[in-house]
């Protein structure tokens, strides 16, 4: 009992800092964002409560408000499934002892490691229907390439298809986490005479579940807050999310509602729309999870 | 690997070995194939950085220098005042690895091993801060730490890291779950309190995962813009993220600057993993006893 | 192995700390100057005043231009207000200084579009200057009245004008000689103006288009610029800020603009459009299209990249004659953020600023249309000829201000326009369709 109470003494004193950290740099803005959302504030003049009207506006007024939700959740569900996998897959590659192993991490990371606005940029050009790189290697094995920042139906492709480039980002937790795989389970599957294939799922995924969780949550999350490729990978910089909407993430119109026509309590409601969105989709995804995660520790949860 | 005992296992050793061989050279071909697909982009990177305006504008354009203008490099470090803001980056990634890799393996540690009451509540709550978009807290984050006197000095940038990052929380725990409950309550039977665990058996059995959030942490700060330029005020503080915007503009933008200065800010990144990762595949070396 | 694994992330730490601790320092340094700097500048109102001015201009091409404008204000204002010169990033710098308004410390005086000046100041963004004009009423009268009004909110001003620009057609003299047109005379009228593209254009044996004459898809002066220009200058909002969107004028512009589409084909317009690039592979200076709407500022580019072409500039066509050769710009204001703390010395800076001095400096360097009268008129940069026309051109130009009430107009009116042009809806479907979307918006936000 009495060590039962010093134990859970000891868990909070090893949250501790988190909730501090909580309480101090997010919980308070949390609350007014939330309270922001049932006003009319617009950052610098007014901040009035307007009841649920932004919340009203946002599902019968505002056609791009759907239009927009609509272009994040067809990201989200090609972006989520495609990445994930291709990380999964790249780590078991990467996982294998082949001479110069090193280097060929270091090339498939690589990608993931440029950010900011440039890579934006350089896939512009890349991406470009005449002179890109893209359609160029498309042409030799004969297709001809689609122009996809201009074509409103290739633009979302083109973005995900940017994205899988950089998926080795997530191969990192993958490797540290095979490599806590004791070798002599693959060597038993061998033994029984399990191909590659099954061993793959057999072996290496049931012992990695707790990653593949993390990596699918997370990839979620961070899927729903896409809106800066929409922002900058317009042909004119003048009108983000063109061509006709493609590009408008609800990210991108909540940015554009808040900082461009300064309805920052209409952008705050849709942030909480979304933000229960995502909670409810990550509850599921924690349930579920109860089926098919498998902890070495014993832990439930 | 261990030394077969039998001769008939021997024999099967032995083919396993060329079987193995042969798909060793499968997986590196299709490696290479991916390899190319992967570094192409740089190479288009690479190449723009060392040509001059006039070639990166002509039309149709060509695929590599057809003149190398090293100098582009030297003029991208020197007008881009890269040499201050690279200091300044690597200041605050150093600061940012160290908060991180401090507070997240040691507050992963109570929600992964230790049961406590409201436990759940609060790891649920720390996974639904990680779904707040940014921008909606910007202003009354801003408003905080510009209260505290913060804005303008670095401390909003490196402060914060030292109270747990959600995702690398969630991440070490999930990695914490993984190592088997046993090395706890034997620790525990020779009068071993939490501190002592954490700090001599978890961290030190985590070390893959402490390098991977090490990395990531170090990427992040090296790669942040919105923080720096929102709370630093004078050129001289700026991080090199914000540096690389001045080759770009309304009227004209520099391509072979900018690749230039965004392929040396890219080069530390990139040699801290290269030199790193050995580290993800130690644990591995010493299990099968067999080298690559 | 382990051994050296440890001492190798020992020494790394040690390094990283060490690091940590130099720089620290370092900045400890830096806050303590500042800290020990800021109550003089409360207690003794008569020291010098420091101004941060905060621009988007870090080109190597722009920075050097402005801080020579500030040096020299600088000079003449020794001891007493000294600027120092921010430069933050296109964009950002404007989400940058909106959230240090909120926490008010905003910077002293800052570059913005001026569009939205307006919108700021109903906004409570930046500072009525009404009472420092009340003291210098002449600086009004440096600026073209419609320039001036854009300023304006409820009759007080709340930024001064830095730059504008207006948009001309630019077009190849070679070619309408090639074609038999008299090079000196650019067409008046739209209908005319579609005689001579169809005269201009070039196929090969083929029949596939080498040369285009004109098309209103090729940016520079699109289609709802012409829908605007057809519409009598009028824009997408009346005078009482309600949408005037679907008007029978702005249909005739938009099916003007679908007459090219038909006669050319979406495909080669499309084709066209892929290849182009700027400096030499701009299609006008790579003689791919004999007319060019654009930016006056484009004629920079002929001068550096089309080495011995012979241009002639014209302004914007019109309906008929008569009706206005209307044309559309934009620009730039100076302004003082909403509680910033020295609003009459950042008076006098933007001032001088906006003075004939500073502004023909400016635009002798940039080739930009400055917002002063007197500078843009300057009597040497007025031999250039295409500068010369472009400064009369801006009395047929109009900038459009964006109200809050319609802040997302665009938005709105963008998707339309693109299916319009695609040829998913008419022309008369899309912009009622836009104008019942933008009333809603206007409606919804209480215009």
């Amino acid at each position: 009992m009495s060590l039962e109470r010093k134990d859970a003494l000891w868990g909070y004193v090893f949250v501790l800092p988190w909730i501090v950290g909580f309480l101090v740099f997010t919980f308070g803005p949390l609350l007014f964002s939330l309270y922001a959302s049932f006003t009319n504030y617009d950052i610098t003049s007014q901040m009035d409560w307007v009841g649920i009207r932004n919340y009203r506006n946002m599902f019968t007024h505002d056609s791009l408000f759907w239009k927009s939700l609509h272009n994040t959740l067809y990201y989200v569900l090609f972006n989520v499934p495609l990445t994930t996998f291709a990380a999964l897959l790249l780590a078991v590659t990467m996982n294998q002892k082949i001479p110069g192993m090193r280097i060929f991490r270091t090339v498939f990371y690589l990608p993931s490691v440029l950010a900011g606005v440039a890579v934006f940029y350089l896939w512009m050009m890349l991406l470009n229907p005449s002179t890109g790189l893209v359609n160029m290697a498309l042409g030799w094995v004969g297709i001809d390439g689609p122009a996809w920042m201009t074509d409103p139906n290739w633009t979302k492709p083109a973005v995900i298809l940017m994205k899988l480039w950089g998926a080795g980002g997530g191969m990192l937790l993958y490797l540290a986490a095979l490599q806590g795989v004791p070798e002599h389970l693959y060597e038993a599957a061998e033994l029984d005479g399990a191909s590659p294939i099954r061993r793959f799922w057999h072996v290496t995924v049931p012992m990695i579940t707790p990653v593949i969780f993390f990596e699918l949550v997370t990839n979620l999350i961070g899927a729903f807050q896409i809106f800066q490729e929409g922002y900058v990978m317009v042909q004119d910089q003048s009108t983000p999310g063109s061509p006709m909407n493609s590009l408008l993430f609800f990210n991108l119109h909540m940015f554009l509602k808040a900082f461009q026509s300064f309805q920052m309590g209409y952008a705050t409601a849709m942030a909480w729309f979304l933000f229960i969105v995502v909670i409810v989709l990550t509850l599921i995804n924690m349930a579920l999870s109860k089926l098919w995660v498998h902890y070495e520790g014993g832990d439930n949860r | 690997m261990r030394m077969p005992a039998t001769s008939s296992s021997r024999s099967y050793y032995r083919s396993r070995r060329a079987r193995k061989r042969i798909a060793n050279i499968v997986i590196a071909i299709v490696l290479i194939g991916l390899g190319i697909i992967s570094l192409a982009p740089f190479w288009w990177m690479l190449s723009t950085s060392l040509k001059s305006m006039q070639e990166i504008m002509s039309f149709p354009p060509t695929k590599y220098p057809h003149a190398i203008i090293w100098s582009n490099y030297e003029h991208a470090w020197v007008s881009g005042r890269l040499s201050r803001y690279a200091l300044n980056t690597l200041f605050l990634s150093c600061v940012g690895v160290f908060a991180h890799v401090l507070s997240n393996t040691f507050i992963a540690y109570g929600f992964a091993k230790i049961k406590f009451p409201g436990k759940n509540f609060l790891f649920s709550l720390m996974l639904a801060t990680m779904m707040i978009p940014g921008f909606c807290t910007l202003i009354p984050q801003y408003i905080l730490f510009s209260k505290l006197h913060w804005v303008g000095t670095y401390l909003p940038l490196t402060i914060p890291g030292f109270f747990g990052s959600a995702f690398q929380i969630f991440m070490l725990r999930q990695f914490y779950l993984g190592i088997p409950n046993d090395l706890i309550e034997a620790a525990k039977i020779d009068g071993a309190n939490h501190f002592y665990i954490w700090s001599r058996i978890m961290v030190p059995l985590a070390k893959p995962a402490v390098i991977v959030i090490a990395i990531m942490t170090f990427q992040g700060a090296w790669n942040d813009f919105l923080g720096p330029l929102l709370y630093v005020n004078k050129e001289s503080m700026f991080n090199i993220q914000i540096g690389l915007t001045a080759f770009r503009s309304a009227e004209l933008t520099q391509w072979n600057y900018l690749m230039a200065a965004s392929l040396i800010a890219l080069a530390p990144v990139i040699l801290l993993f290269f030199f790193f990762q050995r580290y993800f595949i130690e644990g591995m070396n010493i299990s099968s006893g067999t080298k690559g | 192995m382990k051994k050296v694994n440890k001492a190798a992330i020992a020494s790394l730490v040690l390094t990283l700390t060490t690091g940590v601790l130099l720089t620290g320092c370092g900045n400890n340094g830096d806050k303590n100057a500042a800290a020990s700097h800021a109550p003089e500048d409360n207690n003794a109102p008569k020291e010098k005043v420091v101004l941060d001015f905060w621009t988007f201009w870090g080109s190597e091409t722009r920075r050097p231009l402005i801080e020579k404008i500030i040096d020299d204000f600088n000079k003449a204002h020794e001891g007493k207000i000294e600027v120092k010169h921010s430069y933050y990033p296109y964009g950002d710098i404007w989400t940058k200084a909106l959230a240090q308004t909120a926490a008010g410390n905003p910077p002293d005086v800052i570059v913005n579009s001026i569009e939205e000046a307006g919108l700021r100041a109903a906004k409570k963004q930046n500072t009525n200057l009404a009472e420092f004009l009340a003291k210098d009423p002449d600086v009004k009268d440096r600026f073209r009245e419609d320039l001036w009004n854009t300023v304006l909110y409820k009759d007080d001003p709340y930024a001064l004008p830095f730059t504008t620009d207006t948009r001309m057609m630019f077009y190849n003299k070679t070619a309408f000689k090639e074609a038999g047109l008299d090079p000196d005379k650019f067409p008046a009228t739209w209908d005319e103006l579609e005689q001579v593209a169809m005269k201009l254009d070039k196929k090969d044996a083929k029949g596939k288009y080498t040369q285009i004459g004109y098309a209103p898809q090729f940016a520079g002066f699109d289609a709802k610029s012409i829908a605007v220009n057809f519409d009598g200058g009028n824009g997408w909002l009346d005078d009482n800020g309600k949408a005037n969107i679907s008007t029978p004028n702005k249909i005739e512009g938009f099916n003007y603009v679908q007459r090219y589409t038909d006669r050319l084909g979406q495909k080669t317009i499309d084709e066209f459009k892929a290849a182009f690039g700027s400096k030499e592979a701009n299609p006008f200076i790579a003689g791919k299209v004999a007319i060019w709407p654009d930016a006056v500022t484009f004629a920079t580019q002929i001068r550096d990249f089309g080495k011995g072409m012979d241009v002639g500039i014209a302004p914007i066509p019109e309906t008929k004659p008569g009706a206005g050769h209307w044309s559309a710009g934009g620009g730039f204001v100076v302004e003082i953020p909403a509680g910033a703390k020295h609003p009459a010395e950042s008076w006098e800076f933007i001032k001088y600023l906006t003075d004939t001095a500073a502004q023909t400096y400016w635009a002798k360097m940039n080739y930009d249309n400055v917002a002063n009268v007197q500078a843009s008129n300057d009597p040497e940069l007025i031999k250039d000829p295409i500068y010369k026309a472009s400064v009369d051109n801006l009395t047929n130009t109009r900038v459009y201000p964006r109200p809050a009430a319609a802040a997302d107009l665009f938005k709105m009116l963008d998707p339309q326009v693109d299916a319009i042009l695609q040829k998913k809806v008419t022309p008369q479907e899309g912009l009622d369709q836009a104008q019942k979307d933008i009333s809603d918006l206007i409606a919804q936000n209480g215009g």
